[in-house]
């Protein structure tokens, strides 16, 4: 102690600082997803979220390399589909004003030279590209094949292959450029044989002045590249990726699987039954421990091991800025250094951040810091590097003794540099990867590096190194591409100037690719949004239930999550005077809930809410012997599975007696789940149901009134009434059900059944943490049916008429089951009412499994509403189905506002709908509350299916059919690699990249006022995550507000909307995305009939 | 009775399904999601019909007698030697390929859905169709020759499909390691052929056997040593464990067929198969006790530190496996094939269920004893997979990719100056003139200097090899060429100790020393 407190004060402290500041500042950086149990939607770039959307993918492909938009040939494929017009492409570039679209470039606005570089993918090509394009494609017989006719005529009038024969001469020549040079390798024929300048040849006279000269320019750019890389390293560079360049080795394949076995074994949460002893010290000490009683790593070669652990100090962050000063960094660079080294693993990175910040989670006693694993990521990077270094060069890995090295021996990085940035041609690229494999000693090895640097410059004429030259592939090709389409032939384009075609040029350059990526999302968006909100105007004044004129049938309060948006619809086509309303999943009630079989408490709420009350689920009393024999039948199942899958491959005997028995079992199952999956599924749940028993059970709701608020820290077993009325109060006003109450009001949770699906929890109920919301409902309906709690409720003048009974129930989203609680406790006359309810309930989950099954490929197309639901039963039984459903894919817009905007128009599953009445809420706190709820959690879906969507490799996990769960944290990719974060390949295959669309039923003044009122909400919306828009609750007239610019009121330029008779006349028949409709209301079609 | 017979056709159809899904692949008409359903009623037909037909065999097998050995045709004849296609249904074939075949089939039907809109959807079945006829062809062979040929089969199999993920750098060289190390279990099957043919033992089954009888049989123990080195290798057992931890990159459905059920097994089938020969190689059941022994010991260790879910399920499989080898080196074969179908079919379902494992069996596992729980060092020999695969590394992979870069060094320094061709290509200054270069020597010989016809193209040979001498020695011994080559000698020396001065070259020497000795 007395020694390490003695260092402490002869440090400096601010060297400690900065590497604790540094690792904080990781958790921007890493992947911020959950253990995939408690899989939660987030943002994927939420570390970004203070940056507006450009910003802030611009800034995460600088740190990770990651292009955050889909590639343009995406976007271009959905032009040629019409998903995005020529109309749209002008809007959004007309609306930038940094564009000056108006401007105009000789006799054209600037605004079009950049639609036709977006639209037909003008740009720079390489010189081989060139030679194909003008070789195999005949770009210089013929125009290129996307010139649209208008443009096309100028140049058939002058005889095609002729008039662009002569465009490309001029192009040329506005460059100053000549046929000649368009392949730019025929003039690099420098050298010729033998002229080496380490050869005591007799030369001709100037000659080796001119030698000297080469080499004087090669070894100052040797120089000067060597030290613009070490410059890297710490900005976007680790010690790896400078080796890499170098040597082309990637230290991290052999350190991977090894940091892997321990780091995994570390952070495991059971899969090992043998966990790895001293945990509780941290990572660093318990592997450094460890590695120094490894007998094995003699065998890796790697040199002086031990020394190299014992001189390491004790603490992990000493140790990091240990190993950082032994490398040699400047400690500017430190902080950087540490970020790239975490954004080598991304996905481990992020896991020990996370654990980190939740000590103690699923029970393992490990102690979890950022700094330990980023001391144990550097002192493996040092081994590693230490064995590649010695190998090659006999030298320590620190940038002072490889800069000396190289200072010496210039030739020889210059040749290596160039060798692994992979520009060298064959037979150069063969020769330098033949001396990469001489032995460090040999002797005439520095000399093979110089005449190979010669060689290499004098091939390339050090070009390749130099800044741009002008070019005919990267300047005149686009030109020629541009005029073109511009329609313009030899003469127009000559008459020009190249004053003015520079300028055009500089245009083309002026916007990048994420310029570009942005423009054309922005676009594909508002082709969008243009339907949307020319939907809801001509929906305007349609919708039933804008005031409860008369009573409704029935209420039937749903999740606002967009899969229910389907089952709503058909439910409200099949019953008229029946309301559905909307609103997050927990239902205002959020609570740790315990149910009958669980072991532990879980949250019941989203995961930014940390619940303060309990809820625990009994058996009802006097069902003694039914709960004694489902107790008996839990524990037979949870020993089966044990044994089957989990207790197997613990032991070495246990598998002898338990295989022979398994083996009829096995193959029964196996063939059946292949061929029969559903029956079999109704086999074993019948089975199930004989010797299971089912508990009737209550809830503990009601706690005993006391004056003490409950708290997280303090949590109730239970609700008070005032509190119960206080939830039920808050809620019914928040969706605006305060009068007008039907004789029965369902709420449905929701969740999701597969099987093989590591995956679940993305399926489920986001608004509950991924998990069945039915808990949530179920309470909120004990809670509004207490005679208590409605004589509170009418103290706050919500008057809840006594013939009027609640009843909480949950919609499987997979397979349309419908599950209810307590319908036993219902009171006679309300059973009437959920009967007739029921009827209507089954056709419409039909409907709403008819209409899911024409985007599945797999599912029966064009066949009857009973085939697609068996269908549906099928998948979420069928153990090889990747797809069980398609979770959020598709999801684009969410509406704040009562059912009547949105009813009677078809969204195609794309809508989040969140009941609000805006008659109820002058000053707009109810709607400030919503947008402060469910902003975050409809932007953290939409944005994590976009991410996912742009660069599923990268952004989402791949495909599953690889996965490998590890540690019951995650999945890998096979057995060593990085854990893989985001959403699996089958998640998003039909998913449209685009960010939410927030249209809120409210004025925009009050909007406004909210949003300079609440920092979340401008964060979102003022940076552009989501997009916001109003629709006046009088005139219908529509908003959208632009950031930095304000509201701007939207008029309708679209044809108008077909109306159709109900939802399956305008999905039969397709299987992609549809555009809205109108569906026609009872009324109407009576009328059209009459 | 006459047995009809179309039975052959069992191993063969699945190979027929590969080669059909095959074709179409490379004539185009087979791509993408439209294709999927044609290429799944393939596979699923070839493998269902072999399935049925076994079956029907087993059934036929159950109230008449196993058919035991079918020739079919002859294959290769050369005086008394010769090979046949022939199949042998016996107990254990049958056994075996009843269970390959289900195997498959189900693994070809989770398949479709489960890869349902993969780009690599068709060259997968294509793959576990070839397998799928590879397993029952081993399961089946009548003849040694013929279980070699399954044998290889499968082998590519298992290696196209580790690698199936082609893209990946790690999924690539895993194949690569576990391809390679199988080729040590090859060398066993090379070696047995070779031997068996060469003392004229025959390499039927049935003959083999028969040979085992008789009294000082020499060869036999030699053989059956072959055959046990492939087996040992198939099954990872130690010393060739470190692959089979490697081979689980490729989709889970082909890691559960592969790995957990068929090829894993395959070696411990062959042991079961050559019975009747180990029980004249004492000594040989005795290593397969020791080993089998230590690696179920092992396997079990390292199982159970294991955080991910399929390598804790493919060491459980080895130790089992390492039992089974136990069992049949204490003689006990017919209790090793009801494990071996046992286990298997288990194992099975387990890896197919692997995704479902966070949500399954959820409860406390049994923790290990307190000894053991807070053992360092074996927890450490466990995590480290007792460093099998450094010791690999160390063993075979470095000196092997070590010799192999001093092969070609002594290619390009040696035997390439001999031949006179590469001299130009040390020097050559650029493009223009590789160019030249590559046209000329591209084997086409179609050049102005180059000759046409074997005579042309001899003399152009010839006119090379002496102006090559004329240039180095005639040309260059001027002024200073002759310093210059000693200098040059000198360097090379000095190389080439520092080459004999490596472990390899001291392993190789005395290894070369030991074979004139012997």
């Amino acid at each position: 102690m007395a020694h390490a407190s003695i260092q402490t004060t002869t440090r400096p402290p601010s060297r400690r600082d900065r590497i604790h500041a540094a690792i904080h500042h990781l958790e921007h950086l890493v992947p911020g997803q959950a253990s995939i149990r408690d899989f939660v939607h987030h943002n994927t770039l939420h570390g970004f979220q203070h940056l507006t959307f450009p910003e802030a993918l611009s800034q995460a492909r600088h740190y990770t390399g990651i292009f955050g938009y889909l590639p343009a040939e995406r976007f271009r494929a959905l032009f040629a589909e019409g998903r995005i017009s020529r109309e749209d492409l002008q809007a959004v570039i007309e609306a930038d004003p940094s564009l000056n679209a108006a401007q105009p470039i000789g006799p054209i606005p600037q605004g079009e030279i950049i639609r036709l570089k977006l639209q037909h993918g003008i740009q720079p090509i390489s010189s081989r590209q060139l030679a194909w394009e003008i070789e195999e494609r005949e770009a210089l017989n013929q125009l290129q094949p996307g010139v649209e006719q208008e443009s096309r005529d100028p140049f058939t009038a002058a005889g095609e292959p002729f008039a662009v024969r002569g465009l490309w001469r001029v192009c040329l020549e506005l460059f100053g450029l000549s046929h000649r040079e368009w392949y730019r390798e025929e003039r690099l024929d420098l050298a010729s044989e033998e002229e080496t300048p380490f050869e005591n040849k007799t030369k001709r006279p100037g000659e080796a002045e001119a030698q000297r000269e080469i080499i004087a320019a090669l070894r100052a750019e040797s120089g000067r590249r060597w030290e613009a890389l070490v410059l890297r390293v710490g900005r976007d560079l680790t010690l790896r990726g400078l080796l890499q360049r170098v040597t082309g080795e990637d230290i991290l394949n052999a350190i991977r699987p090894y940091l892997l076995r321990y780091l995994s074994g570390f952070l495991d949460l059971g899969v090992a039954s043998w966990p790895m002893p001293g945990r509780e010290a941290g990572f660093y000490r318990a592997w450094r421990m460890r590695a120094l009683l490894e007998v094995g790593q003699g065998l890796e070669e790697l040199p002086d091991w031990r020394e190299q652990l014992e001189e390491l100090p004790e603490e992990a962050e000493e140790t990091i800025g240990f190993c950082l000063q032994r490398l040699e960094l400047p400690e500017a660079r430190w902080e950087g250094y540490l970020e790239r080294l975490a954004l080598e693993l991304p996905g481990w990175s992020g896991m020990v951040m996370w654990r980190s910040q939740r000590p103690g989670y699923g029970g393992s006693p490990a102690l979890v810091t950022m700094a330990d694993y980023l001391a144990v990521r550097l002192v493996l990077e040092r081994l590693f590097a230490l064995r590649l270094c010695r190998a090659i060069w006999l030298l320590a890995p620190t940038l002072g003794m490889l800069g000396w090295h190289f200072q010496r021996y210039r030739g020889e990085f210059f040749a290596r540099e160039a060798l692994f940035s992979g520009v060298l041609p064959e037979f150069l690229a063969s020769r330098a990867s033949r001396l990469t494999h001489r032995p460090a000693n040999d002797p005439d090895l520095g000399a093979e590096w110089r005449k190979l640097a010669y060689l290499i410059w004098t091939e390339t004429g050090g070009a390749h190194f130099s800044g741009r030259p002008v070019t005919a592939a990267t300047h005149a090709w686009p030109l020629f591409l541009l005029a073109q389409h511009l329609g313009w032939t030899a003469d127009r384009l000559q008459a020009l100037g190249a004053e003015q075609a520079q300028a055009l040029l500089a245009v083309l350059e002026s916007i990048d690719a994420e310029r570009e990526g942005f423009l054309w999302l922005t676009a594909y968006e508002r082709h969008y949004r243009e339907r949307i909100f020319s939907a809801l105007s001509a929906n305007h004044g349609r919708g039933r239930w804008a005031r409860r004129d008369t009573r409704p049938e029935a209420q039937v309060i749903f999740c606002m999550d967009d899969r229910e948006e389907g089952i709503r619809r058909h439910l409200e086509e099949i019953a008229p005077m029946v309301e559905t309303l909307g609103a997050a999943g927990f239902f205002g009630v959020p609570v740790n809930w315990r149910g009958v079989d669980d072991t532990a408490l879980t949250p019941l709420c989203p995961v930014v809410v940390t619940p303060a009350h309990t809820v625990t689920e009994r058996m009802r009393a006097g069902h003694e012997a039914v709960f004694a024999r489902h107790q008996r039948w839990l524990a037979l199942k949870g020993w089966w599975q044990r044994l089957t899958m989990r207790s197997s491959h613990k032991g070495l005997l246990v598998p002898l007696w338990i295989a022979p028995l398994m083996t009829p079992i096995v193959w029964v199952s196996l063939l059946m789940r292949s061929w029969l999956p559903e029956p079999w599924s109704r086999l074993t749940s019948g089975i199930a149901a004989r010797l299971d028993a089912d508990v009737p059970t209550e809830v503990t709701l009601t706690a005993a009134d006391s004056i003490d608020p409950a708290t997280p820290e303090n949590p109730r077993n239970g609700f008070t009434l005032d509190e119960q009325a206080g939830r039920v109060a808050g809620f019914l006003r928040t969706i605006g059900l305060t009068s007008g109450f039907a004789p029965i009001v369902v709420i449905f949770g929701h969740g999701s059944s597969s099987q093989n699906n590591p995956h679940l929890a993305a399926y489920d109920c986001g608004a509950c943490s991924g998990r069945h919301g039915g808990p949530n409902a179920r309470l909120f309906a004990a809670m509004a049916n207490h005679p208590e709690v409605r004589m509170r409720l009418a103290g706050m003048e919500i008057v809840i008429p006594d013939d009027c009974s609640f009843i909480g129930a949950e919609h499987n989203t997979g397979n349309e089951e419908l599950i209810w609680y307590d319908r036993d406790r219902l009171p006679v006359p309300a059973r009437a009412a959920l009967n007739r309810l029921v009827v209507s309930l089954d056709a419409a989950r039909l409907g709403s499994a008819h209409e899911r099954a024409r985007r599945l490929a797999s599912a029966p197309h064009g066949g009857s509403r009973h085939q697609a639901l068996a269908h549906m039963r099928r998948r979420g039984v069928d153990f090889s189905q990747a797809r069980p459903e398609l979770g959020h894919a598709t999801n684009a817009v969410a509406l704040i506002g009562r059912r009547s905007v949105t009813r009677g128009v078809f969204f195609d599953r794309r809508m989040y709908l969140i009941s609000y009445d805006p008659t109820c809420d002058p000053d707009g706190r109810i709607v400030e509350s919503i947008l402060l709820a469910a902003g975050p959690v409809g932007a953290g879906i939409s944005l994590e299916y976009y991410f996912s969507t742009v660069d599923n490799e990268r952004f989402g996990c791949g495909t599953k059919v690889v996965h490998n769960i590890t540690g019951l944290l995650g999945v890998m990719e096979g057995c060593s690699s990085d854990l893989r974060t985001g959403l699996p390949r089958q998640m998003i295959e039909i998913h449209e990249a685009m960010r939410l669309l927030v249209i809120v039923e409210q004025r925009p003044e009050l909007l406004t006022a909210i949003y300079l009122r609440q920092e979340p909400i401008r964060e979102l919306v003022g940076n552009g995550w989501i997009e916001l828009a109003s629709i006046d609750p009088d005139s219908g007239a529509i908003h959208h507000f632009v950031p930095e610019v304000g509201w701007q009121a939207w008029r309708n330029t679209l044809p108008q909307l077909p109306c159709v008779a109900n939802s399956t006349e305008w999905y039969a028949g397709h299987t992609g995305p549809l555009p809205p409709a109108l569906i026609a209301l009872p009324e109407e079609s009576t009328h059209a009939v009459a | 009775m006459p047995w009809p017979d179309g039975w052959f056709l069992i191993p063969i159809l699945p190979l027929l399904a590969a080669l059909w899904i095959g074709i179409g692949m490379v004539t185009g008409g087979r791509v993408g999601e439209a294709g999927e359903r044609g290429t799944a009623r393939i596979a699923l037909f070839a493998t269902g019909s072999a399935f049925i037909g076994l079956v029907m065999l087993d059934l036929l097998a159950w109230f008449k007698g196993a058919p035991g050995l079918k020739s079919y045709h002859p294959w290769l004849t050369s005086g008394e030697f010769s090979i046949t296609w022939n199949l042998l249904f016996d107990r254990p074939a049958l056994v075996m390929a009843t269970l390959s075949a289900a195997s498959c089939l189900v693994t070809l039907r989770f398949s479709v859905d489960y890869l349902h809109r993969e780009a690599g959807f068709h060259r997968f079945f294509a793959i576990l169709s070839l397998f799928s006829g590879g397993m029952l062809l081993i399961a089946l062979a009548g003849n040694l020759v013929l279980t070699f040929v399954g044998w290889e089969v499968a082998g590519l199999a298992s290696y196209l499909l580790i690698s199936y993920m082609r893209d990946r750098a790690i999924a690539a060289e895993n194949a690569t390691r576990a391809f390679v190390t199988n080729r040590f279990g090859d060398a066993g099957l090379l070696l047995a052929i070779a031997l068996a043919s060469m003392w004229g033992v025959g390499l039927d089954w049935p003959a083999l056997f028969a040979a085992s009888h008789q009294r000082h049989a020499p060869p036999v123990p030699i053989v059956a040593f072959g055959l046990v080195i492939a087996a040992l290798a198939k099954s990872a057992q130690l010393p060739f464990s470190a692959w089979i931890a490697r081979a689980l990159e490729g989709p889970t459905p082909s890691s559960a067929v592969f790995y957990g059920t068929l090829m894993a097994h395959a070696g411990l089938y062959l042991i079961l198969r050559i019975e009747p020969l180990l029980w004249h190689a004492p000594v040989l059941m005795l290593l397969m006790l020791l080993l089998g022994l230590l690696t179920a010991a092992l396997a079990v260790a390292i199982g159970r530190v294991q955080s991910d879910v399929k390598s804790a399920l493919i060491y459980s499989t080895l130790a089992q496996l390492g039992l089974m080898f136990a069992e049949c080196g204490a003689g006990f074969f017919d209790l090793a094939l009801w494990h071996l179908v046992a286990h298997a079919s288990w194992r099975l379902y387990q890896f197919l269920f692997s995704p479902s494992y966070l949500h399954l069996g959820e409860g406390v596992l049994q923790p290990v004893s307190k000894w053991l729980a807070q053992s360092h060092d074996l927890h450490n020999l466990a995590l480290n997979r007792a460093w099998l695969d450094a010791l690999t590394d160390a063993l075979i992979t470095r000196p092997t990719l070590a010799l192999a870069r001093d092969a070609r060094m002594f290619d390009e320094l040696v035997v390439n100056r001999i031949a006179g061709r590469p001299l130009r290509e040390t020097l050559l200054a650029s493009r223009a003139e590789w160019n030249d270069f590559s046209a000329v020597t591209d084997g086409s010989g179609i050049g102005v200097t180059g000759g046409r016809g074997m005579l042309g193209r001899l003399l152009e040979r010839t006119a090379r090899i002496f102006s090559w001498v004329e240039e180095q020695f005639v040309l260059k011994s001027s002024g200073d060429g002759l310093v210059k080559t000693l200098s040059f000698l000198g360097n090379y020396l000095t190389r080439a100790e520092i080459s004999l001065g490596q472990p390899r070259y001291l392993i190789l020497m005395i290894v070369l020393t030991f074979l004139i000795i012997l």
